[in-house]
């Protein structure tokens, strides 16, 4: 569970007198979210005399969050705290590329390329991959899904690539 | 007697074929994601929410209670025999568990983990059912004032027993509420923050965000740490699973405590099993004669945490059954898996799904039953699987994930917004948000808006409802209360101790 970053803290860019950039930044974040929110909400109805609009509730969880955001990024200010966590690239990008692939892939290519594909695109995320054996394990995992979802469990999905069945 | 007649319609609900089935598929995914570290139970459930979707709704909850509780019986393995935890709710079984495997008593260690939460498992069901019933008359007697009140008490217990900052805690509960709030508006019908994007018209996936921010980040933020972990397994066969006469006197009483304060535990919001292993632990601690002895392989230090891991993930589902309200979040994702199947939770579950409710009671002392045969004789299996490496596993996860939540509605754009919330979730563990809350808040947003509405409505817009109805007056004094204690620096010492204690 323990989430300290290992690498030496990168030199911040903030200004010096953040003292506990995760929380300053989280907290800035969080109010981002909140102004969003307001902003999205801002063409709801409000109160009509004294019962809610569609907007009241929104607005008033967006107004909370914007607060409690602001002492996020007050505490980060005020109180020592820890560096911004050194991020990777390798996983979320390859993870990220995977699911977005499926996700385009599935209603023209079906289940088997898709799922195939995207298990390779995933297995890119981690440096100790082995190739042989990430086929070998992607291809049982295709099938075996392939079997699970539409037959076992009744959920109809595309199978193969539209051009071949046709 | 009531109960009995419940309890019999529950067997026989739980004893036919395919909710037998469903209930062994539960105790050995949960076994198995038990077993493995790096997986953890929220992420399952989230990652398994999708495929109950084809299922009965009574086996779909049966199956995923077995999860839940199975994942209990799991982790304790892994803790013993890899030094490992493999669940959050096992990391102090670690401590003398794995002591007692270096000295080559991984059997009994096992064996009496296995027998602890077996024992507490059957007293947690009774539990449920002899407090199901009363529970959910006091609640149906609640009107939306009290509804409100009692779902911000929930909120607030969970974010003072969670770990970490408070005030992050909360904010992740509002983040939850507003993410809830986007679609279609349940009285006017107004679209809300859904952009004229037709799949966001019904409001954010409950599955979806579970799975984005559980699965997915979960995957991301374990690839940053390097795909191998580091599993130093103790290797020699495994001896002898009967504990000694010794054994079994030492940890008799241990496990009677760590049921008892299990049990407390798992009602209230918030903790659920994670905080009632800890507790039972430090509690064995402070009452043994000789404390020097744990964490050299002291018996006691594996039975009451496991009893009390156990007893505390199966009460959790009376606030859940009763009073609709979910206390940690694999209970909020059981909700969804409830809504999937468009039963709204809350006290008319209990009167409306008998079915559902005596079913799933009923099936969990099956469950444990079938877990504890699962767990002793085949615990030689389960090791092997240790050996399957991190590399090939996530990759299945993506993939499994990804097939899963398109299933749900056919629709590619939930698979790009689980992506999107995976990558959310990443920056939220970076920036040591917990995910767990803004899930409570998802869940209960819905419900606290409408019940809000409601109170007001009523009231006709007299917000001091709140407090002159007396029992949602106490219900938020209680909340108050815990705030200003939660923020008190002398707690939070003693709140951060207790976590630090395990992290060694």
């Amino acid at each position: 569970m323990s989430d300290t970053p290992s690498e030496a803290p990168v030199k911040s860019i903030l200004p010096e007198w953040v003292r506990g950039p995760q929380d300053f930044v989280g907290g800035l974040a969080m109010m981002a979210v909140a102004l969003f929110a307001l902003w999205a909400s801002s063409d709801l109805q409000g109160m009509h005399g004294f019962s809610f609009g569609a907007g009241t509730a929104p607005r008033m969880f967006a107004v909370l969050l914007l607060l409690l955001g602001g002492a996020v990024a007050l505490m980060g200010i005020l109180k020592d705290g820890p560096h911004i966590a050194a991020y990777s690239w390798r996983g979320p990008l390859f993870v990220s590329a995977a699911i977005v692939f499926f996700a385009v892939a599935i209603r023209p290519l079906g289940l088997v390329v898709s799922a195939f594909a995207a298990f390779l695109i995933a297995a890119l995320g981690s440096h100790e991959t082995r190739w042989l054996e990430a086929i070998i394990v992607g291809a049982c995992l295709t099938l075996g899904c392939a079997l699970l979802f539409p037959y076992v469990l009744g959920l109809p999905m595309p199978m193969f690539p539209r051009f071949l069945i046709q | 007697m009531e109960l009995f007649a419940n309890l019999a319609h529950g067997f026989a609900v739980a004893f036919s074929p395919i909710n037998l089935l469903m209930c062994l598929i539960g105790a050995l995914v949960g076994t198995l994601v038990g077993v493995l570290p790096g997986i953890g139970t929220i992420a399952t459930v989230a990652m398994l929410l999708p495929i109950t979707f084809g299922l009965p709704p009574v086996g779909a909850l049966i199956m995923l209670a077995g999860i839940y509780y199975g994942a209990q019986y799991g982790g304790s393995t892994t803790s013993i025999l890899v030094n490992i935890p493999g669940e959050a709710t096992s990391v102090v079984t670690a401590l003398d568990g794995h002591q007692m495997a270096k000295q080559g008593r991984a059997g009994p260690a096992l064996a009496i983990a296995a027998i602890g939460s077996f024992f507490a498992g059957c007293v947690a069901t009774v539990l449920i059912a002899v407090l199901g019933a009363p529970l959910t008359k006091l609640a149906l007697a609640f009107g939306p004032a009290e509804y409100f009140s009692l779902m911000v008490l929930g909120l607030i217990f969970a974010v003072v027993l969670a770990k970490g900052s408070v005030l992050k805690a909360i904010a992740m509960i509002v983040f939850g509420l507003l993410l809830s709030m986007v679609g279609s508006d349940i009285e006017t019908g107004a679209s809300r923050m859904a952009f004229n994007i037709p799949e966001l018209a019904d409001g954010l996936g409950f599955a979806t965000v579970a799975m984005g921010v559980f699965g997915f980040a979960e995957i991301i933020r374990n690839l940053d740490h390097g795909a191998e972990m580091d599993r130093n397994l103790v290797q020699q066969k495994i001896t002898g699973l009967m504990p000694t006469k010794k054994d079994l006197a030492d940890s008799t009483p241990a496990i009677l405590r760590g049921t008892v304060l299990g049990s407390i535990l798992g009602i209230l919001p918030g903790g659920g099993a994670v905080i009632a292993s800890f507790a039972a632990y430090t509690l064995e601690k402070k009452l043994a004669r000789n404390p020097s002895r744990f964490g050299r392989g002291a018996i006691e230090g594996v039975a009451a945490p496991e009893s009390a891991n156990n007893a505390a993930a199966q009460t959790s589902f009376i606030p859940l059954l009763t009073l609709g309200i979910p206390p940690n979040a694999v209970m909020a994702l059981m909700v969804g898996a409830m809504t999937i199947h468009g039963i709204v939770p809350g006290p008319q579950v209990m009167q409306k799904q008998p079915d559902l409710v005596w079913g799933m009671i009923a099936s969990m002392w099956i469950g444990n039953l079938m877990l504890i045969i699962i767990n002793l004789p085949l615990v030689g299996i389960w090791v092997r699987l240790l050996r399957v490496p991190y590399r090939l596993m996530f990759p299945s996860i993506v993939v499994f994930c990804a097939i899963g939540i398109y299933s749900v509605n056919n629709a590619p754009v939930d698979v790009v917004l689980a992506g999107a919330f995976g990558l959310v979730g990443y920056w939220l563990i970076k920036h040591d948000f917990e995910p767990a809350p803004l899930l409570l808040g998802m869940v209960l947003g819905p419900l606290m808006e409408e019940n809000l509405r409601r109170a007001l409505l009523i009231s006709r817009g007299d917000w001091s409802v709140f407090l002159s109805r007396p029992l949602s007056a106490v219900l938020l004094a209680i909340a108050a209360g815990l705030l200003v204690l939660a923020v008190l620096p002398t707690l939070r010492a003693k709140r951060d101790e207790v976590f630090v204690e395990s992290e060694g």
